[in-house]
C-alpha cells in the first residue's frame, strides 16, 4: 500500500479507574488508516472499540487515562494536544457520527442551529446568510426532505433515520479528513440502516474522506469497509482486508464471529459457534485474552502474550496458533423441515381478520386522550401443531401486537382467534388455566422478563405449581429436566438472573415456558437482544426444540436470515397489514412483494459482499384507504395504489402476495434471486 | 459447560467486606446513629436526674461540668432531660414513619398495578392530601382529633403516618409503574396470578430498595416533624422531654443560658444529620439517587 | 394547539384537586367524629354555650348542605366571619397576606444567589474538595429543622451580635427601615432552608445535563468550553431550576407557619396557627384552603412552565 497514511495508532493503551480497580479497556492497539480508506473496527459489546474511537478525537471520560501509545494524525500526536488545539481539530478535520442520534442532538436547540454553529466556530461561513445556505445544502446532501426548512425543527420532531442524517450532516460540515462513526446504524430499522449505509458509501466516493467505522455487526462492514480490525477484550486480534477476512479468517475469534452470522440462503457452517462468553475475570493476566474460549488453544497460550504479527500482505493476526486452524468448511444447507409434510392437519391456532388498536387507559385517559391508531389491520393466519410460523417486518409493523392478542393481553377490536378449533376468549381473564398453560410467551429481553429478585428455581417452580400442581420435591425432577432441555446444568437453579449471561438468561426464559408443557410458543424477537455468537447458540436450541417436541411456534423477528433458518412458513407484515404469506422457501424466492424484496435487499450480508450506491430520500408511506406501502413502494403502479386496497394473488404453491401488480410482473422485477451468492455485483437504481 | 458457583461467604466476613466497601457517608452516619441508639436505649438508666426532676440546681444556670446543657426555669437538669428524651423522639419518628410506609406502599403498589378508576380515585386523593403543606396538615389533624387525644404519643405517630402515607404512596406507585412495564409482570399476568400475588411476589421484592431508601429519607425527616409539632405546642404534652418541645420551652432563656436551647438542638440536629448521611450512603450502595429531605 | 390542550388539562386537574382538598378540609374540621362545638369549647363547656355555638355555626343542618353552602360562599369571595373576633375573615386576611408576601419576597431575594452560585460551583468542580465541602455544609443545613435554624440565627444575630430584633412585631406604623430589619431573621431562615434544598437538587440536575450525550457531542464538534456551557448546558438546565423554585414556593406556604411563629411575625402563617390554637373553625377552613390553593397553583405553574419551555413536551 503506497497510499499516504492519514492516521496511525501506535501501541495505544487506555485504563479506567485507578489502583486495584483499574480496568484496561484498550491494550497495545496499533493500526493505520490511509487517506481515503474506510477502516472497520468490530467486536462484541465491552471490547473497547468505542473507547478507542473517542480517543481518535482526543476525548476520554474523566476516569479514563492513557496508559501508553500515541494517536498520530498528520504528524501530530492528538493525545498531547491542548484544549484550543483540540477545538480546532474536532468537527473540522476529524468529526464524529454518534451511536445514538436521539441523545446526541441537543433537545432544546433547532437542528439547523446545531449544524450552523459548527460552520461558525470553525470559520466556514462569513455571514448568517452564507451559513443558512450551506446548512440547506448539507441537509440536501444527506437526503433530508425539505432541506431548506427542516432546520427549523427540533430533534424529537424527526425520525431516528432523519436524526442520524442530521448527525452525518454535522460530521460533514467542514469536509473533514477523517470521520469516526460509532455504531451509527445500531438501533435503526433494517431498511433505514440500509439507507444510511447507502448514503455513507455515496458520500465517501464523492468526497474522498477517510472513515473509521465502529460496529458489532460484521455484515455492515462487509459493505462499507476496505479493511477490518477485530477487537477482543481490549486487544486487536486481527487486521485484514475485508474480502480476505471473510474468505479466510485467521484468528479463531474472527472465525467464530463470522460463522455465527445467520445466512440468508439458510445454510450454516457447522460446529464453529463460539463457546461461552467474554468474562473479563477469566482472562489470563499474561496470556491470550481469548484463550478461555478458544477451541485450538494450547497450554502456552495462557502464559504468552499474543502480539499482532504479519501473516501476509496487509494482514496481521495476534495468535500463535493461526496456522493450526482447520480450513473453513463449506456451508451446508439446512435439512428440509419435517413438519411441513403433514399439511392436511387442522390448524392449532387460527387468526381470522384480526384488527387491533391500542387505546388510552382509564376514564381519565379517555377524557384527555385520543384513541390510538389501528396497529393491525385484518390479519389472517394459521399455525399447525409442530409448525413454526414466522412474522417478519420492521419495528412498529404490529408483529408483537398480534402475539399479544393471541396471548390475551390485548383484546381485539374485531376478528376472531381460534385455538384447537374453539374460539379463544379475548382476554386472559376469560381463559381457563389449561389454556393459559398451553399458550406460552417468550419475550425479547430476558433482562426484563426474569424477576431479578427470584432464583432460577423460583422462576421455574411458579408455573409448575400453578399449571401442574407440582410443588417441592415432586417438581424438582421437572425443573432439572427443563434446565437440561435448554442445556443448562442443575447448578443454575440456585442462581439469580444477574449471575447469568444474556444467553443463559434467555435459556431460562425458554425453560420457564417449557415447564408448562405448552402447545404454542409465542417467541417475540427472542434473539435480537443477544450478541451474535450467543444468538447462534439459542437458535440451535430452538431448532432442537422444534425437532424433538411437537410445539408450534409463532416466531417474531425482524431478521430475515434467522427466519430463513428456522421457520416453516412466513408472513410479511408492514404497518399492520400482511402482504405476503407462504412456505419459507417460497417466500425467499421470486416473485416477491415489493416490501419483502426491499427487506431482502436491505439485509447486510457477510457471506455475499456487495457494493452499491444508493441515496434515497427518506420516503414515507402515505396513510389512506389504499395500499399501506404506497408512497414508499419502488414499484408503485400509479394512483390505484393510493386509492384501493390491493388484492391477494396466488403466486404458486402456498404462496400468496397482496399487490396490485400481477404475479408475473413481480417475478420479473425482482433483482434478488434467492441465494446469498447470487447477489454479489448488483446495482440498484434509485426510484 | 463449566459452571462457576458464587463463593459462599460466612456472615462475619460479609459484614467486614461490606463495611470496607461502604461509602464514607454510610460509615459516619452509622456511627452517629449508633451513639444515638445507645443513648436512647441506656440513657434513662444512667442520666444524673429524672426526666422531670426539679431541684437540680439554680434555675437558669449556664452550662457547667455538672450540668453540660445548663438548668432550665423549673430548675431541671437539661442534659438529663435530653438523654431521657432520646428514646421518645426516636420511637415516635420510627413508628410513625413505619406506619406511613406500610400504608403508603400497599396503596401505591396496588394502585400502580391495578390502574383503572381505582388508581384514578386513590391518586386524586393522594394528590389532594399532599397539596396541604405537611405541617399544616399535621396541625389540622391534631386539632381535628380534639382535646382528648392531644399530647398522646399515639396521635403524634398517627399524624406522622398521615403526612407520610400519601407521599410514600405516590412514590411507590411510580416505582410500581416502572416495574409493571417489565415483561416478568406480563408473564405473571399471563399465568393468571391475582393482583395480591403479583404485588407480593413480583412488585414488592423489586421495590424493596426503593422503599428502603424512602423509609430512610422519611425517618430522617420525622424527628423534624415531631419536633416542629412539639415546638408549636401541638405535639407531646409538657413535661415530656421531647426535644422540640424543650427548645420551645427554653427559648425564652436564650440570652441567659443558650446551652438549654443548644443542647436539645444539637442532639436533634446530629440525629438528623446521622440519619441523612446514612441514607445517602445506603442509596449509593443500592444504586439510587435520593433527594434528602424530600418535602 | 397541543400546548393549549396540555395546559388546559393541567388546569382542570388542579381545579379538581382543589375541590377535593376543600372537601377534605371541611371534613376534618366539621364532619369528623365528635362534636365541633365541644371540640371548640373544650371539656368544660356548658350545655347552653354549646347550643349557642351550634346555632351560630348552623351545626344542626346536615353536613352536605353546610359543605355546599360554605363552598358556594367561597366561590363568591365570601370567607365568612371569624368566630373569636367576629370580624369578616376577608378583612383579617388583608394585612396578614401582605406581610407574608413581603417576607416571601425577602426570602426569595436571599434564596436565588444562595442556591444558584453554590450549585454551579459544585457541578463545575465535581468531586473536588470544594464540592465535598459544600456537600457537607448543605447536608448539615438541610438536616436543620426550621425552628432550630431560626433559633440558632437568633443566638447569632440577637444574643451574640445584636443586629436584628428578636421579635418581628410589625404593624401599619412601623417605618420602612424597621420593617426591613424585622424581616431579616425570618427571611434569612426561609431563604437558607429553601436554598440548601435547591442546591442539592440543582447540583445533581446540572451534572446530569453536563453528562448528557449532546454535551459530549458539542465538545466533539469543536466548540469552546464557554460555548458548550452557555449555549448547550445552561438552557437545558433551566427547566429543572424552575421546577425546584416552584417546589420551594410550594414549600414556603408551609415554612412560613413555623418561622413566623418563631419570630412572632404577624403574617398569614401565624394567623393559621392562632386559628388552630383558638379552634376558630371558619378561620381554620379559610386559611388552610388558601394554603392549599397557593401550593397547587405553584405546582401548576411549574408544570405549565415546563410545558412551555420544553420543546419536547410542547409538541407531543
Amino acid at each position: 500500500m503506497a497510499v499516504e497514511t492519514l492516521l496511525s495508532v501506535e501501541n495505544l493503551g487506555i485504563t479506567y479507574g485507578q489502583g486495584d480497580e483499574a480496568l484496561a479497556a484498550v491494550q497495545g492497539v496499533s493500526f493505520t488508516v490511509a487517506k481515503g480508506e474506510a477502516f472497520g473496527l468490530v467486536g462484541e459489546s465491552g471490547c473497547g472499540k468505542s473507547t478507542l474511537a473517542y480517543q481518535l478525537l482526543g476525548y476520554r471520560a474523566p476516569s479514563a487515562r492513557v496508559a501508553s501509545g500515541r494517536v498520530v494524525f498528520r504528524d501530530t500526536d492528538i493525545l498531547t494536544l491542548d484544549r484550543p488545539a483540540l477545538e480546532r481539530l474536532r468537527g473540522d478535520r476529524i468529526s464524529l457520527v454518534p451511536q445514538n442520534p436521539t441523545t446526541a442532538l441537543n433537545p432544546g436547540m433547532r437542528v439547523g442551529e446545531q449544524l450552523a454553529e459548527i460552520l461558525v466556530v470553525h470559520g466556514r461561513a462569513e455571514s448568517r446568510e452564507a451559513a443558512r445556505i450551506r446548512v440547506a445544502d448539507l441537509f440536501d446532501r444527506v437526503g433530508l426532505p425539505l432541506p431548506g426548512r427542516i432546520g427549523r425543527r427540533y430533534a424529537h420532531e424527526l425520525s431516528g433515520g432523519q436524526q442520524q442524517r442530521v448527525c452525518i450532516a454535522m460530521a460533514l460540515a467542514c469536509e473533514p479528513d477523517l470521520v469516526v462513526l460509532d455504531e451509527p446504524t445500531t438501533g435503526l430499522d433494517v431498511t433505514t440502516q440500509e439507507q444510511i449505509i447507502g448514503l455513507l458509501l455515496d458520500l465517501r466516493t464523492r468526497l474522498g474522506m477517510s472513515m473509521v467505522y465502529v460496529t458489532h455487526d460484521l455484515g455492515v462492514l462487509a459493505q462499507i469497509a476496505d479493511r477490518v480490525g477485530v477487537m477482543y477484550a481490549g486487544f486487536m486480534v486481527e487486521v485484514a482486508p475485508t474480502d480476505e477476512l471473510f474468505s479466510q479468517p485467521r484468528h479463531p475469534y474472527t472465525r467464530g464471529l463470522i460463522s455465527a452470522i445467520p445466512r440468508l440462503d439458510g445454510g450454516a457452517v457447522s460446529g464453529q459457534h463460539l463457546r461461552g462468553y467474554l468474562r473479563r475475570s477469566e482472562i489470563p493476566p499474561s496470556g491470550c485474552p481469548f484463550q478461555p474460549r478458544c477451541e485450538v488453544s494450547e497450554p502456552s497460550c495462557a502464559t504468552t502474550i499474543q502480539t499482532l504479527a504479519d501473516v501476509g500482505p496487509g494482514r496481521s493476526v495476534a495468535c500463535q496458533r493461526w496456522r493450526a486452524l482447520p480450513p473453513v468448511p463449506p456451508a451446508e444447507p439446512l435439512p428440509a423441515t419435517a413438519a411441513a409434510a403433514d399439511g392436511a392437519e387442522a390448524p392449532l391456532i387460527e387468526v381470522v381478520d384480526l384488527t387491533l388498536r391500542y387505546g388510552p387507559r382509564g376514564w381519565f385517559g379517555n377524557l384527555l386522550g385520543r384513541p390510538g391508531p389501528q396497529v393491525v389491520n385484518a390479519a389472517t393466519l394459521a399455525i399447525r401443531r409442530g409448525e413454526t410460523f414466522a412474522l417478519v417486518g420492521e419495528s412498529g409493523s404490529g408483529k408483537s401486537t398480534i402475539a399479544r392478542a393471541i396471548s390475551g393481553l390485548l383484546p381485539p377490536l374485531s376478528g376472531t382467534i381460534r385455538f384447537a378449533g374453539e374460539p379463544l376468549a379475548a382476554s386472559i381473564k376469560g381463559r381457563n388455566s389449561d389454556l393459559k398453560r398451553q399458550i406460552q410467551y417468550i419475550f425479547q429481553n430476558p433482562d426484563a422478563s426474569l424477576n431479578p429478585r427470584n432464583r432460577v428455581s423460583e422462576i421455574l417452580a411458579r408455573p409448575l405449581a400453578m399449571f401442574l400442581g407440582l410443588r417441592g420435591e415432586a417438581g424438582r425432577e421437572k425443573l432439572e429436566h427443563a434446565l437440561r432441555e435448554v442445556r443448562l446444568e442443575s447448578g443454575y437453579l440456585r442462581r439469580y438472573p444477574d449471575q447469568l449471561s444474556g444467553g443463559e438468561r434467555q435459556r431460562v426464559a425458554i425453560a420457564r415456558a417449557l415447564v408448562a408443557e405448552p402447545s404454542l410458543l409465542l417467541c417475540d424477537e427472542v434473539l435480537s437482544a443477544l450478541d451474535v455468537s450467543v444468538q447462534a447458540n439459542v437458535l440451535d436450541l430452538l431448532r432442537a426444540l422444534k425437532r424433538d417436541t411437537r410445539v408450534a411456534m409463532l416466531f417474531i423477528s425482524h431478521d430475515l436470515a434467522v427466519v430463513r433458518g428456522l421457520a416453516d412458513r412466513v408472513g410479511v407484515l408492514f404497518r399492520g397489514t400482511l402482504f405476503e404469506i407462504g412456505a419459507v422457501e417460497e417466500v425467499f424466492r421470486p416473485p416477491f412483494h415489493p416490501y419483502t424484496h426491499e427487506l431482502l435487499m436491505a439485509v447486510p450480508s457477510a457471506h455475499a459482499r456487495k457494493r452499491r450506491t444508493m441515496t434515497r430520500r427518506d420516503a414515507e408511506a402515505i396513510a389512506g384507504a389504499g395500499c399501506a406501502f404506497a408512497g414508499r413502494c419502488p414499484w408503485q403502479v400509479g394512483k390505484i395504489c393510493e386509492e384501493q386496497a390491493p388484492p391477494w394473488r396466488d403466486a404458486g404453491g402456498s404462496l400468496k402476495i397482496r399487490c396490485h401488480l400481477p404475479v408475473a410482473d413481480l417475478a420479473d422485477r425482482a433483482i434478488w434471486r434467492g441465494g446469498d451468492d447470487e447477489r454479489t455485483t448488483v446495482g440498484v437504481a434509485a426510484p | 459447560m463449566a459452571v462457576a458457583q458464587p463463593p459462599l461467604t460466612a456472615p462475619p466476613q460479609v459484614l467486614g467486606r461490606f463495611w470496607r466497601r461502604s461509602p464514607m457517608s454510610l460509615k459516619i452516619g452509622g456511627l452517629i446513629l449508633l451513639v444515638h441508639l445507645i443513648v436512647a436505649a441506656t440513657g434513662p438508666f444512667w442520666a444524673p436526674y429524672g426526666q422531670a426532676q426539679m431541684g437540680a440546681g439554680l434555675p437558669l444556670s449556664p452550662a457547667s461540668f455538672a450540668h453540660p446543657f445548663g438548668i432550665d426555669q423549673l430548675s431541671r437538669d437539661v442534659f438529663s432531660r435530653v438523654v431521657h428524651g432520646g428514646h421518645i423522639v426516636i420511637f415516635l419518628a420510627v413508628s410513625g414513619t413505619l406506619l406511613g410506609l406500610v400504608i403508603g406502599a400497599v396503596v401505591g403498589l396496588l394502585s400502580g398495578y391495578v390502574r383503572g378508576w381505582v388508581d384514578e380515585v386513590l391518586m386524586r386523593f393522594v394528590e389532594a392530601i399532599i397539596s396541604i403543606p405537611f405541617i399544616v396538615l399535621g396541625l389540622l389533624a391534631i386539632s381535628a382529633a380534639g382535646p382528648q387525644l392531644a399530647g398522646e404519643p399515639v396521635l403524634v405517630i398517627f399524624v406522622v403516618a398521615l403526612i407520610y402515607a400519601p407521599r410514600v404512596a405516590r412514590m411507590a406507585r411510580s416505582a410500581a409503574l416502572e416495574i409493571v412495564t417489565k415483561d416478568f409482570i406480563t408473564i405473571a399476568r399471563l399465568r393468571g396470578e391475582s393482583a395480591w400475588s403479583v404485588m407480593r411476589r413480583e412488585l414488592l421484592p423489586n421495590a424493596t430498595s426503593v422503599l428502603l431508601v424512602e423509609f430512610a429519607v422519611r425517618a430522617g425527616y420525622a424527628p423534624v416533624l415531631v419536633g416542629s409539632l412539639g415546638f408549636l405546642g401541638f405535639g407531646m404534652r409538657p413535661p415530656t422531654p421531647e426535644w422540640g418541645l424543650m427548645i420551645s420551652e427554653n427559648r425564652a432563656l436564650l440570652i441567659a443560658s443558650p446551652a438549654t436551647v443548644l443542647g436539645p438542638g444539637l442532639m436533634l440536629a446530629s440525629l438528623i444529620v446521622g440519619l441523612n448521611l446514612f441514607t445517602e450512603g445506603l442509596a449509593r450502595i443500592l444504586g439510587r439517587t435520593v433527594q434528602i429531605a424530600s418535602r | 394547539m397541543a400546548v393549549l390542550r396540555l395546559v388546559i388539562g393541567r388546569i382542570f386537574v388542579s381545579v379538581l384537586t382543589l375541590l377535593l382538598v376543600s372537601f377534605i378540609i371541611f371534613s376534618m374540621v366539621e364532619i369528623l367524629p365528635g362534636d365541633v362545638a365541644s371540640r371548640i369549647l373544650g371539656r368544660d363547656a356548658t350545655p347552653e354555650s354549646l347550643a349557642t355555638l351550634r346555632e351560630r355555626l348552623h351545626l344542626n343542618d346536615p353536613a352536605p348542605e353546610r359543605y355546599v353552602r360554605w363552598l358556594g360562599n367561597i366561590v363568591q369571595g365570601d370567607l365568612g366571619n371569624a368566630l373569636t373576633s367576629s370580624r369578616p375573615i376577608n378583612e383579617i386576611l388583608g394585612p396578614r397576606i401582605f406581610n407574608t408576601l413581603m417576607l416571601s419576597l425577602f426570602a426569595f431575594a436571599i434564596y436565588i444567589p444562595l442556591s444558584l452560585i453554590p450549585a454551579a460551583v459544585q457541578a463545575l468542580n465535581r468531586d473536588k474538595t470544594i464540592d465535598h465541602v459544600l456537600s457537607i455544609v448543605s447536608l448539615i443545613l438541610v438536616s436543620m429543622p426550621e425552628f432550630l435554624l431560626a433559633t440558632l440565627l437568633l443566638i447569632l444575630f440577637v444574643a451574640m451580635i445584636p443586629l436584628f430584633p428578636a421579635m418581628s412585631l410589625v404593624d401599619d406604623s412601623t417605618p420602612f427601615w424597621e420593617y426591613l430589619r424585622a424581616l431579616a431573621l425570618p427571611g434569612m431562615t426561609l431563604g437558607i432552608v429553601m436554598a440548601v434544598y435547591a442546591v442539592r437538587m440543582l447540583r445533581d440536575n446540572l451534572i446530569e445535563v453536563l453528562d448528557a450525550d449532546f454535551i459530549r457531542m458539542a465538545e466533539l464538534k469543536g466548540l469552546s468550553r464557554r460555548r458548550v456551557l452557555l449555549r448547550h448546558a445552561l438552557p437545558n438546565a433551566m427547566v429543572p431550576t424552575l421546577n425546584v423554585t416552584a417546589l420551594n414556593l410550594a414549600y414556603l406556604v408551609g415554612g412560613v407557619v413555623i418561622v413566623e411563629k418563631v419570630f412572632a411575625f404577624p403574617g398569614f402563617g401565624s394567623l393559621l396557627v392562632d386559628a388552630l390554637q383558638l379552634r376558630d373553625a371558619p378561620l381554620i377552613e379559610a386559611t388552610v384552603l388558601i394554603t392549599a390553593t397557593v401550593y397547587i397553583s405553584a405546582n401548576m405553574i411549574a408544570d405549565v412552565g415546563a410545558i412551555v419551555l420544553n420543546p419536547r413536551l410542547r409538541s407531543s
